[in-house]
């Protein structure tokens, strides 16, 4: 919200700079967003033509002599039409700094020599409601006499300091110029004044000749104040009220019209202003839509209604939306003769459902979302009429019609001084604590340390001894409060087990060269459809963002692979060689409708580059799951995005826990994601990992006797998985049989079509003795023979 | 004889010095006094010697032989010693060969901070807790005393999925969920993700982290709320960074305060990261706003509290001047390489 100093220093004293008064209502709780001059140039003056002859060089260009108050006058080219000997005009005098970083400097145009520059009104970012012709069609013309060489700022009344504020949503009494001066005040210790508001009901007749009101839903409109114009003027609004509306941003359109925005700038109440000719029967109904009614607003858009929704009507229709926009046909005109002004109160849910529905955000509704206080329409109304009165544009019929049922009531607070103090933490004596609470117009009473507190009616905000123990601070001062620790229990600091683990995986996989990746927990369903899952997969069932950002961010992940194979892609288009990525996030997984969904923590290790591969990847998972003494089952196998050939599942505790799967990505599948190479992913479900970790448990004694081991290179099919064949060796080695190491994979033609060799080490020990060969020639044979009984198996 | 005996002895020792190598050493003793050496071979032939003189000869040869071994076991060290060498100097590397440099990968920037933040508050006796990331609008607002279309709600723009679940905005949900189960005294961090929708920019993302902690005692004051946050302030960013509290307003505190850390890159002295002001706008805090006590079953006129919260991306983006928001999502790995631990 943006208010001119000028307009604040009516109502109090503001004798800071901006910097200054920003900061000290900074440290009060009131945010300055910051502020700026109205004046956006310098060095312009009012200049006065005296000769204007044609360039001789140019079809267009004018020479012309301009006073400018200096002693000698000035010779300036001017391209505009409609410059003349004779007229006033605004002049860049060389130096001159205009809007949009534009310095004038003396130069040569078109061989003529032109010392400064005539200005139009968007050369000096000045609107035409400001002045008038300061439009498109050449310079501006000033009609007043104004003296050469008065500065141009002064003519336009610009120059003024504006400061933006941003209100807090606890505090809509101050956005209005009262609002800040009040608060304004308080903080710096000086008077707020209310102007007297009186003006004279010079109007004929009373209210009720001209109009009726009826208030229907008093619950959603608890206060309607209303008040009759007759015989309105029409015309612009004077030049103080247009340069306070153009500083407060707000652009000027006619006297009537700029008296509500005023009032409402002023005061914070949203006014409307009826053209009573156009308001059938005379009457004004505040009612609730009735379904599917339609309704043109003031900005031509037609809407359509539901029956939550509030609406100012006449007798035939709908006519406006309650304190959000009013109506195309009720609209203010050049010809309007008698006005209904409206001041009411609107109920902040409702306005703020509507205007969300309608997708509709006006000044006004922003302003009762936020909350408009019911008691203070009146006094706003009030002031709209004293101005109509000022601005001499119609005459106020007597009476003012005021529906108020339940008004607000004086609230009481009682706070005890000494809770206030040790809830902020600082020794504020109860006798300051006073002072602060009355210069807020905090009516109080102190008994001993006991206090009795109303606060004004504008105060909504404050409801009880918390929010009074925040005035107080604010204005002692938080930079009185002390640094100190809490006493009291000591209590054990920790992280809970599943956030150590997820780190220590981490660690873990950092430890082995990957970095941890961040990614989006909504996605796009389009990525999920890139894996071309099976139809029955419940990666498919995604939870849904109602009002998403957009497409790519509309459903809650239920798989991390997308993020993952997009984090890689982009690695890839970037011309990375390499990357080993990994990210430990939730998968949301819907559960009925109304109920959270389930939140799987889970692990994705994405990788890709010249020497990564199937291996190295199964090399980190079988790493990683060693550190939680987990070696997993890996079989053949995975869904159907891997490459067919190149994919395995991990299972452990025999195939009853899936832990997960891993693989390169399917070719096809890599081009829908846009990977221009192999890429390399394993998942692992976090709670499946974490449930089956193994703690270290008691150690075993070192072994007393020696180990005995024995070299096997079995020959056997290319199919036979070395997996299952070690499975088997250490079934059949049985209980000596210690470790088994695979030391080499040879394929030759000497082995046959269709064959390889698998060379093992097998390390054989007895806790309790040394073994003999004859124990490890037994156990060796009873490999051998189970090898090639199951496998085919021959020692090479 | 004995000038012959001396002739071996003087040219075996003469021919032990120019000796290099252990092979040639032993060659040269096996030569001399091997079984078929010239000196055993001296006392081979002593048969042919008077008897009276084999005695002397005898001893000639055996001073000979001790006087040799001697030599020859200092020639042994000797050549021992410069075999070492040799090898020492054969295995000689280029110690300027470049090699991997590094192995190791690392935690993302902001888990990077997130886990000083934990160190820093569980050491303070603060329990580090979770809790759901889609959750009910209940927890996530009405017992943060934002009921519905109250405008408090337009500072989080919301991701809805149906009228009761949201994306949470914040982590408070989770300070909800603990109020309502457990008795004071509370002590507590939660973190995690939280949703807002803003279009992803510079300075904006519309998933990012949180970290909030809460404090409920008795006789808990705004001053233990600085002097936690001062803490914090010091032990992420070193000493001289302090806390600056402003007032403001947040539904669930009351009073409520805005602070500033002294900015780090400057010391407080004004810079262009702070704006020249010299602080910089880190984190909500205030203290718990009794009607959420008293929503969350908690008697507040004998219980108070304190609660504070802050972004996790804008602390890391502070530590590691991170210029642009959206890096921390794109995981681009020239940007992750950047960051160690």
């Amino acid at each position: 919200m943006k208010i001119p100093m000028r307009w604040l220093n009516e109502y109090t004293k503001i004798d800071l700079t901006p910097e200054e008064y920003a900061r000290r209502m900074i440290m009060t709780g009131t945010a300055v967003e910051g502020w700026e001059n109205t004046c956006s140039f310098t060095n312009v003056v009012v200049g006065k033509v005296l000769t204007c002859e044609m360039h001789p060089d140019s079809d267009h260009l004018h020479v012309c002599s301009v006073d400018v108050g200096a002693s000698q006058p000035l010779q300036i080219v001017c391209g505009a039409p409609n410059v003349s000997a004779g007229k006033l005009v605004c002049c860049a005098l060389e130096g001159a700094q205009l809007p949009g970083g534009v310095t004038i400097k003396k130069g040569k145009i078109r061989g003529v020599e032109s010392c400064g520059m005539l200005c139009s009104g968007p050369e000096l970012d000045v609107p035409d409601y400001v002045y008038p012709h300061c439009g498109n069609e050449g310079i501006i013309l000033l009609n007043e006499d104004f003296a050469p060489g008065t500065p141009v700022q002064d003519v336009f009344g610009l120059g003024d300091d504006v400061i933006e504020y941003e209100i807090l949503a606890n505090r809509p009494d101050c956005l209005s110029v009262w609002g800040i001066a009040r608060e304004s005040a308080a903080v710096l210790n000086e008077h707020f004044v209310m102007p007297e508001i009186s003006f004279t009901e010079n109007g004929k007749g009373k209210f009720s000749d001209y109009a009726k009101v009826r208030v229907e839903d008093t619950e959603n409109c608890p206060r309607y104040c209303a008040r009759v114009i007759t015989n309105v003027k029409i015309g612009p609004s004077p030049k103080w009220m247009k340069e306070y509306l153009y500083g407060a941003g707000v652009r000027s359109i006619n006297n009537i019209v700029d008296i509500t925005n005023f009032v409402m700038l002023e005061t914070g109440h949203p006014m409307h202003a009826f053209d009573l000719s156009k308001v059938q029967g005379q009457t004004i109904i505040v009612r609730k839509a009735h379904d599917g009614e339609v309704l043109k607003t003031l900005d031509g858009k037609e809407h359509k209604l539901t029956q939550e929704m509030l609406v100012i009507a006449d007798e035939a229709k709908a006519t406006g939306l309650a304190g959000i926009m009013g109506g195309e046909e009720s609209e203010i005109v050049s010809d309007t003769a008698s006005v209904l002004f409206e001041c009411a109160a609107f109920e902040r849910g409702n306005n703020r459902v509507t205007a969300r529905t309608l997708g509709i955000r006006t000044e006004s509704s922003g302003r009762f979302e936020k909350g408009v206080c019911a008691a203070t329409c009146m006094e706003a109304l009030n002031r709209a009429c004293m101005l109509v009165e000022m601005l001499g544009c119609g005459e106020i019929v007597p009476e003012a019609f005021d529906n108020y049922p339940a008004p607000l009531p004086e609230k009481v607070i009682t706070a005890s001084a000494d809770r206030i103090r040790s809830r902020i933490g600082v020794d504020v004596p109860t006798e300051a604590m006073e002072d602060i609470l009355l210069n807020l117009n905090i009516d109080t009473e102190t008994d001993g340390d006991m206090l009795t507190c109303r606060p004004p009616v504008y105060r909504q905000d404050i409801e009880g001894e918390a929010d009074l123990s925040e005035e107080v601070l604010r204005m002692y001062g938080y930079e009185h409060i002390a640094s100190t620790l809490m006493t009291g229990v000591t209590m054990p600091g920790f992280r809970n087990e599943k956030q150590s683990f997820a780190t220590d995986v981490k660690k873990c996989l950092v430890g082995m060269g990957y970095y941890e990746a961040q990614s989006f927990s909504f996605i796009s369903p389009s990525w999920i459809d890139k894996l071309d899952l099976n139809a029955d997969d419940n990666r498919l069932n995604l939870l849904k963002i109602r009002n998403p950002l957009g497409e790519d961010t509309s459903v809650m992940r239920t798989t991390l692979v997308p993020s993952m194979l997009n984090a890689l892609a982009l690695n890839m288009n970037r011309g990375n060689a390499a990357a080993r990525l990994m990210e430990v996030s939730p998968v949301f997984l819907p559960k009925g409708e109304g109920e959270l969904p389930e939140e799987r923590q889970s692990l994705i290790i994405g990788m890709y580059g010249d020497k990564e591969d199937f291996y190295t990847l199964k090399q980190t998972v079988i790493c990683m799951l060693a550190r939680y003494g987990l070696t997993p089952d890996v079989k053949a196998g995975g869904d159907g995005y891997y490459h067919p050939g190149r994919k395995a599942e991990l299972t452990l505790r025999g195939g009853n826990v899936l832990l997960g799967q891993m693989g390169e990505i399917h070719p096809v599948i890599a081009q829908k994601f846009e990977l221009s190479g192999k890429a390399y992913i394993a998942e692992i479900d976090m709670v499946a990992l974490k449930s089956c970790k193994l703690e270290v448990g008691a150690v075993k004694p070192l072994p007393k006797f020696p180990a005995v081991s024995r070299d096997l290179a079995l020959v056997v099919g290319e199919d036979v998985p070395a997996g299952e064949l070690m499975k088997c060796i250490e079934k059949a080695g049985g209980k000596l049989l210690e470790e088994i190491t695979l030391f080499d994979v040879y394929r030759g033609e000497r082995l046959g079509q269709n064959k390889k060799s698998l060379a093992f080490s097998l390390s054989f020990r007895s806790p309790d003795h040394t073994l003999t060969d004859t124990e490890i020639s037994a156990a060796v044979d009873k490999v051998l023979s189970q090898t090639a009984k199951q496998y085919g198996a021959n020692l090479r | 004889m004995k000038e012959k005996i001396a002739e071996i002895s003087q040219r075996t020792l003469e021919q032990l010095r120019s000796i290099t190598d252990l092979r040639s050493l032993d060659d040269l003793r096996v030569k001399v006094l091997g079984k078929k050496g010239e000196l055993t071979g001296i006392l081979r032939s002593m048969g042919q010697v008077a008897a009276e003189l084999r005695p002397q000869i005898g001893q000639w040869v055996n001073e000979a032989r001790e006087n040799i071994e001697q030599a020859i076991a200092e020639s042994q060290d000797r050549i021992s010693k410069l075999e070492l060498e040799k090898r020492l100097e054969d295995e000689k590397l280029d110690v300027t060969l470049p090699v991997q440099a590094r192995s190791e990968g690392s935690l993302h920037p902001m888990s990077l901070v997130l886990e000083k933040l934990f160190d820093i508050f569980t050491g303070m006796g603060f329990e580090a807790v979770e809790g759901p990331e889609v959750e009910f609008d209940h927890y996530n607002f009405e017992l943060m005393n934002i009921p519905k279309n109250h405008p408090a709600r337009d500072a989080q723009d919301t991701f809805y999925v149906d009228d009761n679940i949201v994306l949470r905005t914040h982590t408070s949900p989770v300070q909800a969920r603990i109020m309502t189960t457990r008795k004071p005294p509370i002590r507590i961090v939660s973190f995690g993700r939280v949703y807002r929708a803003d279009e992803a920019d510079a300075t904006h993302s519309p998933v990012f982290h949180q970290l909030e902690g809460l404090v409920i005692d008795e006789n808990i004051t705004m001053a233990d709320l600085k002097g936690t946050l001062d803490t914090f302030a010091t032990r992420l960013y070193g000493e001289g960074v302090t806390t600056r509290f402003r007032p403001s307003f947040f539904p669930f505190t009351e009073p409520s305060a805005e602070v500033d850390l002294t900015c780090a890159a400057c010391r407080g002295k004004g810079c262009r990261v702070c704006k020249g002001t010299g602080w910089i706008e880190v984190l909500g805090s205030g203290m718990v706003n009794p009607k959420v006590l008293e929503m969350c079953g908690i008697d507040s006129t004998k219980y108070s509290g304190f609660a504070f919260g802050m972004g996790v991306e804008r602390l890391s983006n502070l530590k590691y001047n991170v210029p642009d928001m959206r890096y921390l999502y794109e995981n681009d790995i020239r940007f992750l390489k950047q960051f160690r631990g």
